[in-house]
């Protein structure tokens, strides 16, 4: 046996894997993270570190170019797995194991199966999955005259800053794939030194034929339908709604202990777990959470959103009633989940006029996802990059409800 | 106190340096699959070294327009200057460089990581590692200062600069009890300049990894070996800055010095999943307006000892 297969094996036996979810594809995505966690199968978060690509979801014409460049990013031994379903990740990823550990497969991709990025799609760009358009590289308006430049990349141009100063603008895309990130969103951000000086958005269209029902939703969309369900099935729902936005939103606050615990509860609740069971590692949790001074102080003043604000951009849920910052934000999912864990034996029907879902109440067209994603460019112009994604996390639009077709239509 | 190194020691030193990492990357193993509720086996501690040879076999990537000389020098400063700052480390009574001037030496291996990481950020021509190079020195800008009080307390107590002296200066009480901000801030810079944990803002998951986030191959293996001998390095020197060195009773002071190591390693692994990712323009605040004037004042209590002829 050639040492290039016993490494391979070991590759096979650890490979990190990127999971890029596809907008309706959350119980997938759950199902994914699932596995990884209880196999010890690290996640990566760029393409740079991954060796499996797993594309959770079905086919999204929207994303295949992005797709393509986080596939063509990534260095060999590389694997690419799909998962239409919830019930096919394990056998993805059992699949793309024995594929990694195949050494005459690797060797192939290695020798003929990558291009180098850029130099066909000219430009080169922030190293996370990068938008189709709007790279690092593509500068509005070029300076530099007729220098040559570094392998044809133009210069950065200038523009006045908030304080006067005329300093370098650079042309970063936040999205549309990237980790813990609500998929399909594209914020262009235009950034002098770490401030975002402005902020563009773009949300992937309804499909059509519309996807399904969002997941976090169904609860509400099947009793609107007419079917009976019980108001615990929903809360249930909810609990877990929430705690799966704070497990995004700490993993982005780079906090990775407490997100593995928040997404280890979510698990536990969709699995069916008792509130007994659930409840009194949740309130270790939320106290953990909540009190912790760090996580506040870290993120205190960070997208303001008062409650006048937020229901003038079409928001509903939690994040208006939070009224406030970022910690107002989390600290209200944690509460929202405790109170719903002591509702799951609720035998009551749900009524979905009177309860909310997870980002709020529906109702026709937009969506409350479209109105937290609507209220971005406002939180974010005048912000620092660092501070971007943890207002994103902190609002965490579900990309589910854009391309399903709101309820209300669907329903009559 | 402390001898002169024999000549093995320039051999032995990186790999005790390399063990004490990986008893630290097990302890972290353990506690992930704690938090995510798998069951912990044998093999457990040790699943994180597949690491190795994933990253050996991984092929480098090619980005346009590069800086790969820079990007290259950048990534293994990282690890050498972790291995370099052991020298005046004494581990029992041996050390390999007994030199006069042991913590600026320590200190200078420290800083030279500022350098190595700025490198390895600028290396790649790409956004968000160049965010993560400078987050490192807008981090360093702030923690940097602290931890040079906090290296110079124990060193004006002991009136020497010699590692080894610093150590046996403690032979009635360890420095960590008398002088707790500057124990306190010493073991925050060691997080801080091995970037993990709560310092682990220049590879942020919001920047996409940042620094690491263009690195694949052998140049991600040797940041993430840097991180993490980085740590045991700087928890080695806990030992004989705070921590008494070797002596201890009954036991060789080797074993002394091995479990001391290991304790401190523990607590900052613990410590490093406790808490979230710090801010640097946050941390940037606290530091000069709470850290730099207490661990001044701290300074300023050893230094009035030893005015005051107390020996």
């Amino acid at each position: 046996m050639d040492l290039t297969a016993v490494l391979l094996k070991a590759v096979a036996a650890r490979p990190r894997v990127l999971v890029t979810t596809l907008p309706g594809a959350t119980p997938v995505r759950l199902a994914a993270e699932r596995h990884l966690r209880s196999r010890d199968l690290p996640r990566a978060v760029t393409p740079a570190d991954a060796d499996v690509l797993l594309v959770a979801g079905t086919h999204d014409p929207g994303l295949e170019a992005a797709l393509e460049r986080l596939w063509q990013d990534m260095p060999a031994p590389r694997f690419r797995a799909h998962a239409a379903s919830a019930g096919d990740v394990a056998a993805a990823i059992e699949t793309a194991c024995s594929h990694l550990a195949d050494p005459s497969e690797q060797r192939a991709h290695e020798r003929g199966g990558r291009s180098l990025p850029g130099e066909d799609q000219g430009g080169h760009d922030a190293p996370d999955h990068a938008s189709p358009e709007g790279r690092a590289g593509d500068h509005s308006g070029q300076g530099g005259g007729g220098m040559a430049m570094p392998a044809g990349l133009p210069m950065a141009a200038q523009g006045p800053d908030r304080d006067g100063l005329m300093l370098d603008q650079l042309h970063v895309a936040l999205g549309p794939l990237l980790a813990d990130w609500p998929e399909g969103l594209i914020l262009r951000l235009t950034l002098q030194g770490d401030v975002i000086q402005r902020a563009e958005l773009s949300l992937p269209a309804p499909r059509r034929p519309p996807s399904a029902v969002p997941f976090w939703t169904e609860p509400w969309a099947r009793a609107a339908a007419g079917e009976q369900v019980h108001a615990a099935e929903a809360a249930r729902r909810r609990a877990a709604g929430h705690l799966d936005s704070m497990g995004r939103f700490l993993a982005v606050a780079g906090w990775q202990a407490a997100a593995t615990t928040a997404r280890r509860l979510r698990d536990e609740l969709l699995g069916g777990a008792g509130a007994a069971s659930v409840r009194p590692a949740a309130e270790r949790f939320a106290r953990q959470v909540g009190r912790s001074r760090t996580l506040s102080w870290l993120t205190r003043g960070l997208g303001r959103l008062s409650s006048a604000d937020a229901v003038a951009a079409g928001i509903r849920g939690p994040a208006a009633r939070a009224d406030g910052d970022v910690p107002a934000r989390y600290r209200l999912w944690l509460t929202a989940a405790l109170e719903d864990l002591d509702r799951l034996e609720d035998r009551r029907l749900l009524d979905p006029a009177r309860e909310e879902p997870p980002r709020g109440r529906l109702g026709g067209p937009p969506s409350p996802s479209t109105g937290l994603a609507g209220a971005l460019p406002r939180l974010l112009e005048g912000a620092e990059l660092g501070a971007a994604r943890l207002i994103v996390a902190s609002l965490d639009p579900d990309p589910d409800e854009w391309v399903a077709q709101p309820v209300e239509s669907a329903h009559g | 106190m402390v001898d002169a190194a024999p000549w093995w020691a320039v051999v032995t030193a990186p790999v005790l340096l390399a063990a004490f990492a990986l008893c630290a990357i097990g302890y972290d193993a353990v506690l992930a699959a704690r938090e995510a509720a798998r069951p912990i086996r044998m093999t457990t501690p040790a699943r994180p070294l597949l690491e190795v040879p994933r990253l050996l076999v991984s092929q480098p990537r090619r980005l346009p327009a590069p800086d790969a000389l820079l990007w290259r020098t950048g990534v293994i400063t990282v690890p050498v200057a972790a291995v370099l700052s052991t020298a005046v480390i004494p581990f029992g009574h041996v050390v390999v460089a007994d030199l006069p001037v042991g913590v600026v030496w320590f200190n200078a291996m420290e800083v030279l990581t500022w350098a190595g990481l700025w490198m390895a950020g600028w290396g790649p021509n790409a956004v968000f590692s160049l965010v993560g190079g400078y987050r490192y020195v807008a981090q360093g800008l702030a923690y940097e200062l602290p931890l040079m009080f906090a290296l110079m307390t124990p060193a004006i107590r002991a009136q020497s600069l010699r590692v080894g002296d610093i150590a046996a200066a403690q032979s009635q009480v360890w420095f960590a009890v008398w002088m707790p901000v500057a124990f306190v801030v010493y073991l925050a810079g060691v997080l801080a300049f091995s970037f993990l944990g709560p310092f682990s803002y220049p590879v942020g998951q919001d920047i996409a990894g940042g620094l690491l986030g263009e690195a694949s191959g052998v140049d991600r293996l040797l940041l993430s070996a840097g991180r993490w001998l980085l740590l045991a390095a700087g928890s080695a020197m806990a030992v004989p800055l705070f921590l008494g060195g070797g002596a201890g009773p009954v036991l060789p002071a080797w074993t002394w010095s091995a479990i001391k190591t290991l304790a401190v390693l523990a607590l900052l692994v613990w410590v490093r999943r406790r808490l979230p990712v710090i801010r640097a323009d946050r941390y940037v605040e606290l530091a000069w307006v709470v850290l730099i004037p207490l661990t001044v004042l701290q300074a300023l209590v050893p230094a009035l000892v030893v005015l005051g002829g107390g020996r």
